[in-house]
């Protein structure tokens, strides 16, 4: 399962951002190489430019110079359409505010990336429901998120990240929005998914949720300043 | 996904109904109006057509002018030149007519006087109330007979019983002439060109030989031939006359080409009516667009969520250009129920035919679908150019 191919490529990322008059260094030289299978924490303050290397892992933006490799393709110079091809296909995003569809039924939720990505519409529910069993919730399916607990919303959550089989989990402070006991448990379900050879990066400012990963990297001021 | 598209918009439209309505509303007035407008015109047209042609649409009616070099032209004869000359004519009634002085013992009156054939009566639907017309052997005997309208009889006989009686017409230059009563006509409704109500009907024979003295005839009444075209016919008719004597001669005039001349003006009318109606559909477009915008800002969330997801700026663009289409497509099936409401109403309070043309249905829905894509672009080309980072943290 564990190939040395790293599945995210970062050489000399820089992210600069023009405030007015000032230019923001969000990033300043970012290399990084994730393997495959792996498990790891990005972490550092509020600040410290891991939202941005989350943004750009998760192919919503492009480098300002460096570049980027996910799961084998460059991202630089991609057009709109093109990085959202590589969202929909590469990246399963995991929110701290769960962002479901508040419209839609948790099973609609988890169908709308096949929904993007061209599946039929037997096939997108029969890969739906078995998403939304992996994280045990079929029982709730035809709930709307309102209708959930918090700790079930990020489950249809991640229902609806890993329902596409994409290369990267990416969650962000995932355990943020709950209770440490549900939040101990959406971990646990985490970790069963990483043994089951799936990549995963979590950011998080919280550093005992950061430690029970396999790799930390830790940022400050848009520089890695710590790897463990 | 175009389902998914039209199911997503159905139910933003129901999750918000009373918005949903108020912004219709501008689109319903102006569907409702344009599908109004041209169904009550085409109703209108019909009606008038239906009242010319009560008449007669296969009569084509002459009128010599009193030009001195066109005395020679204008005789009995041009009737059988007519029939000789242009295909379609089935048959040429001469008419002549003059103002004469009529009276009957103290009763005195003036009215028109026409000589004609017996066919006359049928042609222009005439029934009797009293007597009968005057016959073909009337007409070979010169005999002194009169038909009365409905309007001379009772200023004659307050009484009644004209039939058989003698009256006296006399012309402005002449001398009184005695004339049986054969006949009393019911009343008919005031025809376009003559009042077949206070007018007496003699012999054409007994006109030309005893009444004038000049062969002058004033009327033409030609009738077409079953499978003729009227107009193509008053056209040959018009075209021969003007190579003949001009065309200042004469004055042509036939229902066909009046019901031809009508259906243009009330078609012209709705259309413009509809043009002006179609404005509101304009100012209804502005009103979708406004809620679009207010849609793709109150959505921005939701747009970041689906860019995230993989949605692409072309797909983002069109699930709010098919909640556009959706959304006027409603008010314009709304805006059809409305108008055809409306033309129910008109046509049955004026008692003409209702009509609802499909292609006024198919005109005003594809212009409110057009409404939809020209209003809805801008707000969905905004929805589709939000940068996903923004749009995901935006509360």
């Amino acid at each position: 399962m564990h190939s040395p191919f790293p599945v995210i490529l970062l050489s000399h990322v820089r992210r600069y951002y023009l405030v007015g008059e000032y230019c923001v260094k969000a990033l300043d030289d970012v290399s990084l190489a994730i393997e495959k299978g792996s498990f790891t924490a990005i972490m550092g303050p509020s600040g410290s430019g891991k939202s941005t290397l989350m943004n750009l892992i998760g192919c919503l933006d492009t480098p300002t110079t460096g570049h980027i490799m996910i799961d084998g393709k460059a991202t630089k110079g991609m057009k709109d359409t093109e990085l959202a091809s590589l969202r929909n296909k590469k990246v399963g995003f995991i929110f701290q505010q769960f962002n479901l569809l508040g419209k839609m039924n948790a099973l609609k939720n988890v169908e709308t990336p096949l929904m993007y990505a061209g599946y039929s519409p037997k096939m997108r529910k029969e890969m739906a429901v078995q998403a939304l069993e992996k994280v045990g919730l079929v029982d709730r399916m035809y709930h709307r998120p309102n209708e959930l607990s918090g700790g079930q919303k990020q489950r249809v959550a991640i229902a609806r990240a890993l329902v596409g089989n994409p290369s990267i989990l990416l969650a962000d402070e995932p355990t943020g929005a709950l209770d440490t006991h549900t939040g101990a448990q959406i971990m646990e379900l985490f970790q069963q998914l990483n043994s089951e050879g799936r990549t995963v990066v979590f950011v998080t400012h919280d550093q005992a949720l950061g430690f029970q990963c396999q790799r930390q990297i830790h940022l400050r001021d848009g520089k890695i300043v710590e790897e463990a | 996904m175009f389902i998914e598209n039209v199911k997503l918009s159905v139910s933003a439209m129901v999750s918000s109904k009373m918005r949903t309505l108020l912004s219709l509303l501008g689109i319903v007035i102006g569907v409702g109006a344009v599908v109004a407008i041209l169904n009550l015109g085409v109703s209108a047209t019909t009606s008038i057509s239906e009242s010319i042609a009560s008449g007669g649409t296969n009569i084509i009616s002459i009128f010599p002018q009193q030009i001195p070099e066109a005395n020679d032209f204008f005789t009995p004869t041009l009737c059988q030149t007519l029939v000789n000359k242009v295909a379609g004519v089935e048959q040429v009634l001469p008419s002549m007519q003059d103002t004469v002085a009529v009276r009957y013992h103290q009763y005195r009156t003036s009215s028109t006087v026409i000589g004609t054939d017996t066919s006359y009566f049928d042609l222009q639907k005439l029934s009797f109330a009293e007597g009968k017309a005057f016959t073909d052997t009337d007409s070979f005997g010169f005999r002194q007979v009169v038909i009365l309208g409905d309007t001379l009889s009772h200023k004659l006989f307050p009484y009644g019983e004209a039939v058989g009686k003698t009256v006296f017409l006399q012309r402005s230059q002449g001398s009184p002439l005695a004339f049986t009563v054969g006949g009393v006509l019911n009343n008919k409704e005031q025809g376009i060109l003559s009042d077949f109500n206070s007018s007496a009907y003699i012999p054409f024979t007994t006109f030309n030989g005893k009444l004038a003295s000049i062969p002058q005839v004033s009327l033409y009444t030609i009738i077409v031939k079953d499978g003729f075209n009227t107009i193509t016919v008053s056209n040959q008719i018009t075209a021969f006359m003007d190579s003949v004597v001009g065309s200042d001669a004469y004055n042509s005039f036939s229902p066909a080409t009046l019901v031809k001349m009508a259906s243009k003006v009330t078609g012209t009318l709705s259309l413009f009516l509809a043009a002006i109606a179609a404005i509101s559909l304009l100012v209804g477009g502005i009103g979708i667009m406004n809620i679009m915008l207010v849609s793709v800002t109150e959505r921005t969330k939701e747009i970041g969520i689906r860019k995230a997801l993989g949605a692409t700026p072309a797909t983002i663009r069109g699930q709010f250009l098919i909640e556009a289409v959706s959304l006027t497509l409603f008010g314009g099936i709304l805006g059809v129920g409305f108008g055809s409401l409306i033309t129910i109403a008109v046509t049955t309070l004026a008692q003409w035919k209702f009509t609802l043309s499909v292609s006024s249905v198919l005109v005003a829905l594809g212009f409110s679908m057009f409404v939809g894509i020209f209003f809805g672009w801008y707000p969905a080309l905004n929805a589709s150019r939000l940068d996903p980072i923004d749009a995901l943290n935006y509360e």
